[in-house]
């Protein structure tokens, strides 16, 4: 009982997270102006996982947006017509800079590290 | 093994002011259907014993509550077990209380001079059903939230106070993080303190009255 207790409270071994930089695209496939979107496939923990995200070029600067929604994690789309990211579940909207527009996501839109090296741009995953 | 146990009793002296306890004279006609309030006080132990070591990892708030269930689910060590293991001793408790309950009543020991102790088993009983309900809120998913709004609303329909009585078991107009905390202080301090209170008079009644023999 008190073994059983043991294992149960003692904290548990958290798997550090680490930082994993994989290709996204060449240098001359990132947006000129407004937003694109892409998908990458990068292996985790022995699977291959596809990953959709956005790269918006607001002729300042380049930033790279997770395409899961704040709120629970549906994917959203990019409405041109309406300049707004689109969350197809419950309604959820973002700007053109990840900020919330409408609905009910509670924080903008995660940005991913962007790098670009040389002629290829990769993004940043936490895995 | 008996030497160690006999050694240690010389010592420790445990067995003597237990003895009075412990070893009572049964009445004729006892069967197993007698068990049924012993199996659910064995239960009431092992709930007391997994609720304690769940609230380690249970954080009782609105935005944390449902995250901490599924990092008990998926990541502390035997936490799935544990979680699975409150739930279903709690299953099982009401279970076994509600057929101690029938049991009682059929054999007639709820009557005099037992009246005072079939008046403590209700209470342990309401108290049980109270635990229930507050503990089903504490996973704070749609399945809590929308069975303790249909729980509390039910509160609303008794006349004259009814609205003061809902609101003050949401701690609010609407169910929110304050009915978590609420619901989780109960559930946690309120119910198990008046719980023992209540299983303590239920037991020294047992020991003075005696048990009920069968039929």
């Amino acid at each position: 009982m008190a073994g059983v207790y043991l294992f149960f409270a003692f904290p548990g071994r958290k798997r550090k997270k680490k930082d994993l930089y994989v290709y996204a695209c060449d240098a001359a496939e990132l947006p000129v102006q407004g937003v694109r979107r892409y998908y990458i496939d990068y292996p985790l923990r022995g699977k291959t996982v596809t990953k959709k995200f956005f790269i918006v070029n607001t002729s300042k600067e380049l930033i790279a947006f997770s395409s899961g929604c704040t709120h629970l994690g549906c994917l959203i789309n990019w409405n041109r017509t309406e300049n707004k990211f689109m969350c197809p579940c419950h309604g959820g909207q973002y700007d053109m800079l990840g900020n919330v527009v409408a609905g009910p996501p509670p924080a903008p839109l995660n940005r991913l590290p962007l790098k670009i090296e040389g002629e290829k741009a990769y993004i940043g995953l936490r895995v | 093994m008996k030497n160690f146990f006999g050694w240690l009793d010389r010592n420790f002296g445990i067995k003597k002011p237990h003895r009075r306890f412990l070893y009572r004279s049964i009445p004729e006609g006892v069967n197993y259907f007698f068990c049924l309030g012993g199996i659910a006080f064995t239960l009431f132990i092992l709930l007391f014993a997994s609720g304690l070591m769940l609230a380690i990892y249970y954080v009782p708030s609105e935005n944390e509550a449902f995250a901490s269930i599924l990092r008990i689910d998926n990541e502390v060590r035997l936490g799935w077990f544990i979680r699975s293991f409150h739930k279903w001793s709690a299953n099982l408790f009401m279970v076994t209380i509600m057929l101690h309950t029938v049991r009682v009543f059929v054999y007639k020991a709820y009557r005099h001079p037992r009246e005072l102790n079939w008046i403590a088993g209700s209470l342990i009983l309401i108290l049980a059903f109270a635990s229930g309900f507050t503990g089903y809120l504490l996973p704070w998913d749609q399945k809590a939230y929308w069975a303790t709004e249909v729980g509390t609303s039910m509160a609303r329909t008794v006349p004259v106070l009814g609205p003061y009585l809902c609101d003050f078991l949401r701690g609010g107009e609407d169910i929110t993080g304050a009915t978590l905390v609420r619901f989780y202080a109960i559930h946690v301090l309120y119910i198990p303190l008046f719980m023992c209170l209540l299983l303590w008079a239920h037991f020294h009644l047992v020991k003075q009255q005696g048990v009920k023999g069968g039929l």
